[in-house]
């Protein structure tokens, strides 16, 4: 897939596709909040479809490569911010965090697949940060409603996560 | 607590969580602490809005790359290789003496003047001698950035060979040494040693372009539209100017800084498929001067000028 890509850079989506929850779920951890953290993913993403042809495969995981390109994307905007300006980049995941990451990753992509309202509410909830009175309005349930589908749509994820994990 | 509803207890934790408290009560609470170490990975679920627009700008991106992505490119050049105008040959001349350059290549085209390929280091620029024509076709003079390994000896050249000294050289606080030198056409040669572990940065090579814009920023953001540039540095100061950025178009580095009195050149840009980008440029504000057809030389080119006042010469080899 990522010969197919360096040939033709319009299959770089499919790559886009299999990684971009996998980039977001690391830098998230480190970037402190969502804005940044949605700069910095999309920084990722657009050097590495610049670096593409200079990637080589030599063994090294292309979700590594990735990875490294964040590390480095995320002590750009350390820099930028003028904090830690003389920490190295941080650490791309060992093997534990890289485990924790996949994690997320499945996660993501269970609340994706969530019945529709369940999703919305973990949407507002966790993405907008919306109260349940908010939810409930923007619904139209009641606020005991929007609870019950909350712990709804919690309990499948981990029911889900079970299965996965 | 141990009445109140699963419900409301687990709503309440992921008020804490979302609001970035502490939320380690939840973990003595058997019932709801899995749900609990969910909802806290939750916070890190990425906004679909957000992925779904990065996927399109993405898809733009790559489509401009495949548009871009020359694969014929002649032995040498890169995407971006400048084309100066000026009377006569003194030009190639000055390079040869300053820069060591080395002609490459060199055709008369009775009635449009005299068509000059130089080689400097890494780099390769055209030169456009109009000759009889030069009343018709005022010179453009642009600006470059020079990576030698020696900027004092090659400055005392440029001096040497007729150039006048726009600042002496010395060590910047942007990693180099430097000095500035005007020859006698009005272009810049901002002559450097990178002060880093190479001569040459490991971004550039040889002759940068300098492009001079008095909004860097809209700038760029033409090139990104038009051309597929991505931004590779900026450096912005309190107030917004830009004395300095770095896009990448194609495999060709190109500088900016501004505000600063345009100095429009004229560069060609070898792509794989110049109608793409042509209309491309066209949408992002390019102003055609010549849409996309074969030219006497057997090339397709298309010619367009940027907002800055820039000619672009959109070929396909």
């Amino acid at each position: 897939m990522i010969e197919a890509a360096q040939a033709d850079p319009a299959r770089f989506l499919e790559l886009y596709d299999r990684h971009v929850d996998r980039v977001y779920a690391y830098v998230s951890r480190r970037a402190g909040s969502r804005a940044p953290a949605e700069d910095i993913t999309s920084a990722v993403f657009e050097q590495a479809l610049t670096k593409l042809p200079t990637f080589e495969w030599r063994g090294v995981p292309f979700a590594a490569w990735l990875f490294r390109i964040a590390a480095n994307a995320l002590a750009d905007h350390w820099r930028r911010e003028e904090r830690n300006s003389h920490e190295p980049p941080p650490d791309v995941p060992d093997e534990r965090e890289q485990y924790d990451l996949e994690q997320r990753v499945s996660l993501f992509r269970l609340v994706d697949r969530l019945p529709e309202t369940q999703r919305q509410v973990i949407q507002m909830r966790f993405v907008e940060d919306r109260s349940i009175r908010d939810v409930a309005a923007a619904l139209d349930r009641s606020e005991g409603a929007v609870k019950q589908l909350q712990l709804r749509a919690l309990e499948n994820l981990r029911k889900g996560m079970g299965h996965h994990g | 607590m141990a009445d109140e509803r699963l419900t409301d207890r687990l709503d309440r934790i992921i008020n804490a969580l979302v609001a970035g408290g502490d939320a380690t009560a939840a973990l003595r609470d058997a019932e709801a602490a899995p749900l609990a170490r969910v909802a806290a990975d939750l916070r890190h679920y990425p906004r679909r809005e957000f992925t779904t627009q990065l996927r399109a700008q993405l898809e733009g991106r790559a489509r401009m790359a495949t548009a871009l992505a020359a694969r014929n490119i002649r032995a040498g050049f890169t995407t971006v290789t400048p084309y100066v105008w000026v009377p006569d040959r003194g030009l190639a001349d000055f390079l040869v003496r300053v820069f060591d350059a080395v002609e490459t290549s060199v055709a008369d085209n009775p009635g449009h003047g005299t068509h000059r390929e130089l080689r400097i280091g890494s780099s390769m620029l055209m030169i456009g001698e109009t000759g009889e024509l030069a009343a018709r076709a005022p010179m453009r003079p642009v600006a470059f950035h020079v990576f030698v390994e020696d900027a004092d000896a090659v400055f005392a050249r440029a001096l040497a060979a007729g150039g006048t000294s726009l600042g002496e050289p010395a060590d910047r606080s942007y990693g180099e040494r430097s000095g500035y030198i005007r020859d006698q056409y009005g272009d810049h040669w901002y002559i450097a040693t990178s002060l880093g572990p190479s001569a040459v940065p490991e971004a550039l090579r040889t002759v940068t372009p300098f492009l001079h814009a008095q909004n860097v920023g809209e700038y760029i953001g033409f090139l990104q539209r038009a051309f597929g540039a991505v931004e590779e540095a900026r450096h912005e100061i309190p107030g917004g100017a830009v004395p300095y950025a770095r896009v990448r178009i194609g495999d060709a580095a190109v500088e900016m800084g501004g505000p600063a009195d345009p100095m429009p050149g004229a560069y060609f840009l070898y792509v794989a498929d110049v109608d793409v980008v042509y209309e491309q440029a066209i949408a992002a504000g390019a102003k055609s001067l010549s849409p996309p057809a074969v030219r006497p030389s057997g090339d397709r080119i298309a010619f367009v000028e940027d907002p800055v006042g820039n000619h672009w010469y959109i070929a396909r080899s």
